[in-house]
C-alpha cells in the first residue's frame, strides 16, 4: 500500500476505529479496538461472543468499513481515514485464536494483562472471534477536514 | 477495552428532545458525530463531521464533502467518547448511536432520529454490561455448536 506517512501513522498509532457492519441493510457502527499489519495491509478486530451480533451480520454480509477519526490517546494529530473492506470471521478457536493479537493489544492497552489475570472470572468475554479485513478502498481526509474532498489511497 | 453495547433503546424515561428519543444533555457532551450509510457499491461509508443542537432540539450535522447518497436512505450516526490515559490505553467510554434519516436544511444535514442505542460505562459498568450480554453469548455458542461437534 502506498500511503502517505500521515495515513500510515493513523493505522499504526490510533487506538480505536469506528467499525460498521450491515444488519439487513442497516449500518451498525461501534467503536472498536483494532490491529493493523502492513505486510500485506490487513486490519483485524476481535469480538467476544458476548458482543457477537456484528459477527452474525458479517457472516451474512462481509462488507464492512472502519473509520479512523479519533486520535485520543495516540499522540497523533487528527486525521480521518475510511477503509472499506471484506471481513472474514474465524471462530474456529474461540479460546486461543485471538491470542496472536495480544502483543499488539498490550501496546494499545497496557492494563490488559490485569484483565487477563481474571480470565476465569470473565470466561465468556475471553471467548473471542477474530475478524480480518481485507481493504478494498481507502479514502483519507488530512487534518480531519471532511468538508474537503477525500484523498484516495492506492492499495 | 473492547466494543461497547446496548444500554437502552427507543425512548426511556430520560429527559427528551422534542424528537422524543435523545437526551440533549448527554448528546451535547460529544464533540462530533460519525455518519454512516450504505453506499451504491453496497459498502458502508462513514464520515466524521461536527454537529450542533438547535434550540428546538434538532441535530444539525455539518455537511461533509462526500457523495450525496447519504440522503437517500437510513443513516446511523455514532457519537463516541474516550479519554486517553497518559500511561497508555483509554477510559471514560461512552457512545450514543442514533439511526434515522437526514435531509438538507440551510447548509446543514438535519438528522431525524428513529432509534437510539447507547452506553456509558459510568452508568453501566463494563462487568455489568458483560453480564447483561450473556444471552447473546449463549446464542452464539449454540449457533456454532454443530461445526464444533463435526
Amino acid at each position: 500500500m502506498k500511503a502517505p506517512t500521515w495515513v500510515q501513522s493513523v493505522f499504526d498509532r490510533y487506538l480505536i476505529c469506528e467499525f460498521t457492519s450491515i444488519d439487513n441493510g442497516k449500518p451498525v457502527t461501534f467503536p472498536l479496538l483494532f490491529f493493523y499489519d502492513n505486510n500485506p495491509p490487513r486490519f483485524a478486530v476481535t469480538s467476544s461472543i458476548l458482543f457477537s451480533r456484528k459477527i452474525e451480520h458479517m457472516k451474512k454480509n462481509p462488507k464492512v468499513s472502519l473509520l479512523f477519526s479519533n486520535p485520543e490517546g495516540s499522540g497523533v494529530e487528527k486525521h480521518v481515514v475510511l477503509v472499506q473492506g471484506i471481513a472474514k470471521c474465524d471462530d474456529s478457536d474461540l479460546d486461543h485464536g485471538w491470542e496472536r493479537y495480544l502483543p499488539m493489544w498490550r501496546k494499545k492497552e497496557p492494563y490488559i494483562d490485569g484483565f487477563l489475570a481474571a480470565r476465569d472470572q470473565f470466561a465468556w468475554f475471553w471467548k473471542r472471534i477474530v475478524v480480518e479485513i481485507e481493504p478494498k478502498k481507502i479514502l483519507a481526509w488530512k487534518n480531519g477536514d471532511t468538508s474537503k474532498p477525500a484523498e484516495a489511497i492506492n492499495l | 477495552m473492547e466494543e461497547r453495547r446496548h444500554l437502552q433503546t427507543r425512548g426511556g424515561n430520560q429527559p427528551l428532545t422534542t424528537l422524543g428519543l435523545i437526551d440533549p444533555d448527554r448528546l451535547s457532551l460529544f464533540r462530533y458525530g460519525i455518519v454512516t450509510w450504505i453506499d451504491t457499491d453496497g459498502f458502508p461509508f462513514s464520515v466524521a463531521t461536527d454537529f450542533i443542537l438547535s434550540e428546538n432540539g434538532e441535530i444539525l450535522l455539518k455537511k461533509p464533502s462526500v457523495p450525496a447518497t447519504m440522503t437517500r436512505g437510513r443513516v446511523g450516526v455514532l457519537f463516541n467518547h474516550i479519554t486517553g490515559i497518559p500511561t497508555g490505553g483509554y477510559t471514560d467510554r461512552r457512545y450514543m448511536l442514533v439511526w434515522g434519516t437526514v435531509s438538507e436544511d440551510k447548509g446543514f444535514l438535519k438528522l431525524r432520529p428513529e432509534e437510539v442505542s447507547e452506553w456509558d460505562e459510568k452508568i453501566l459498568p463494563f462487568d455489568k454490561l458483560c453480564a447483561a450480554a450473556v444471552p447473546q453469548g449463549k446464542r452464539y455458542l449454540e449457533s456454532i455448536q454443530p461445526s464444533i461437534d463435526a
